[in-house]
């Protein structure tokens, strides 16, 4: 996977559409296609022994992989998917940086199993891109600096996306109880809210899409 | 990471008790997994040695609301988001919807049931107080079949219940409050969101003109458990509403807390606190049934 040298540009998306059907450890990729090789499952087969299957919606990319069963969505997201975006930084359910959209409902990666998202639509910060093109809300949060290290930031902007997909005009009371879940240690709390204040205005307004 | 586990998800509550039976050392039930995830991550204590986790989502039953002219009966599974989203339970159980609503973030809410709240039972679960108000039983399932308890009886002390091996929590059954009874719930912790408790307060009075009728006060992360003061609750049933009675039953109710804790080195602030948040809140009590009228 070494796409660095890869002459031609990948976009985040036809990198991982490019891996599809190669395995990643021990896990077997099929987006898109539900159909896998004999040999491929063979091997598959070999490799999973106390592994389980799992039907993993992630940003609509359909992902079939054998896991053990006590891996978090946040390990097969970061370590398997290699979706990097979601941060794993209390591992602990504290801080938010992990914050992921399951069915539309922002919850915790790291305190859920990945077994228990079978099926399920996963949403996380690469998923908010279209192509290479920033969702309205990260461009707020670039306009409004609504970061400074970013760390906590794919969170912050996935549950402000969790708000938003809810109630497009959110009061800044709603925001703040709405990312009370969502950490951030350089304290950039007011610009966020300002992002997504701003992002709400962006998206009402249709003006960015 | 996560020692190795085995995920068994049962399709009914029979095979789910059957399995537990069979395994009784090694077998844990998850529901929300907003505890026990990060407990086995962290390879806290209270989960070792467990190598089944039995995940119970596929079992509809545990996720239904049923409401009769008595009660309204609440599946085991219920999220604490699905609770604030109910209309009958906001009306009937403003408290608990209320206590639901301050519980963790958004993202717990999401996943963290009410029952797996007071099963875990730690002292400072939020939902606990309203619950114990609201005088909810429980319907428990063991290979003995169904049998219900009072919520009060089945907490026995921090982090115990009465849950015996091999038995799951069902349903929370909640009787719907006379309407006359009104009352407020109290949360203190140290920040506004995902903030461990350090006060929880719940009172439901029954009022009729000037007088107190059925009384309930509970508290919880400042007494060891979520608890009720059943003396101090038939003491002053009955009593002329004042503001002389309301300083009296706050003091009397700081007086029994000191009595279950202990002389803490937290007492000298933390009594008088819970003395006087519970005065604020039975005043606002009172005085919102003044509106009211
Ligand atoms: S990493 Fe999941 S909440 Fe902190
Ligand atoms: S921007 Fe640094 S942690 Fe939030």
């Amino acid at each position: 996977m070494n796409d660095k040298s890869s002459p031609r540009k990948f976009s985040r998306r036809k990198f991982v559409q490019g891996v599809s059907t190669t395995i990643i450890g021990s896990y077997v990729l099929t987006p898109g296609v539900s159909k896998i090789s004999e040999k491929l499952e063979a091997e598959t087969k070999e490799i999973a022994s106390g592994k389980k299957p799992l039907n993993l919606i992630v940003n609509k990319v359909r992902y079939e992989l054998m896991i053990s069963p006590e891996t978090t969505l946040a390990e097969v997201l970061r370590n398997e998917l290699k979706l990097t975006g979601t941060k794993l930084i209390c591992n602990h359910g504290e801080c938010g940086g992990c914050t992921v959209l399951l069915n539309g409902e922002a919850i915790y990666s790291c305190q859920m199993l990945a077994l228990d998202a079978g099926e399920k639509e996963v949403t996380t910060i690469e998923g908010l891109l279209t192509g290479e093109e920033l969702h309205p809300i990260q461009k707020a949060f670039v306009e409004h600096d609504g970061l400074q290290c970013g760390y906590c930031t794919p969170g912050q902007i996935i549950a402000a996306q969790a708000i938003l997909l809810k109630n497009s005009q959110p009061s800044k009371e709603e925001i703040l109880t709405g990312m009370s879940g969502n950490l951030c240690r350089c304290a950039a709390y007011p610009n966020i809210l300002k992002s997504v204040l701003a992002a709400a205005g962006y998206l009402t307004e249709g003006t960015n899409r | 990471m996560i020692p190795e586990l085995e995920i068994i998800k049962p399709f009914s509550l029979e095979e789910a008790v059957d399995f537990l039976n069979d395994h009784p050392a090694e077998a844990r039930i998850i529901a929300g997994g907003t505890d026990i995830i990060p407990g086995l991550m962290q390879g806290s204590k209270r989960f070792t040695g467990i190598k089944y986790l039995v995940d119970l989502q596929q079992i509809d039953e545990l996720k239904e609301i049923i409401a009769d002219s008595e009660n309204i009966t609440i599946g085991a599974l219920l999220t604490f988001s699905q609770m604030i989203n109910n209309d009958s339970l906001k009306n009937n159980f403003p408290l608990l919807v209320k206590s639901a609503s301050t519980v963790g973030s958004v993202q717990i809410r999401n996943r963290a049931t009410v029952a797996g709240n007071f099963i875990n039972n730690a002292p400072c679960a939020d939902s606990v107080p309203p619950l114990l108000v609201y005088n909810a039983k429980i319907k428990l399932l063991g290979v003995n079949g169904n049998y219900e308890m009072p919520l009060s009886d089945f907490l026995i002390k921090p982090y115990f219940t009465r849950l015996k091996t091999g038995e799951i929590v069902t349903q929370i059954i909640l009787p719907k409050p006379k309407k006359e009874f009104i009352g407020d719930f109290y949360k203190l912790g140290r920040r506004r969101g995902v903030a461990i408790s350090r006060i929880t307060l719940a009172a439901l009075i029954q009022i009729e003109d000037n007088k107190l009728g059925e009384i309930r006060l509970a508290s919880g992360a400042v007494s060891p458990i979520g608890m009720r003061f059943f003396d101090l609750e038939q003491k002053y049933s009955g009593s002329v509403i004042s503001d002389k009675l309301l300083k009296n039953i706050s003091s009397d109710l700081g007086k029994e807390i000191l009595k279950v804790t202990g002389l803490r080195w937290s007492s000298e602030y933390k009594v008088p606190v819970t003395q006087q948040a519970m005065y604020l809140l039975l005043e606002r009590i009172c005085s919102a049934h003044k509106q009211v009228k």
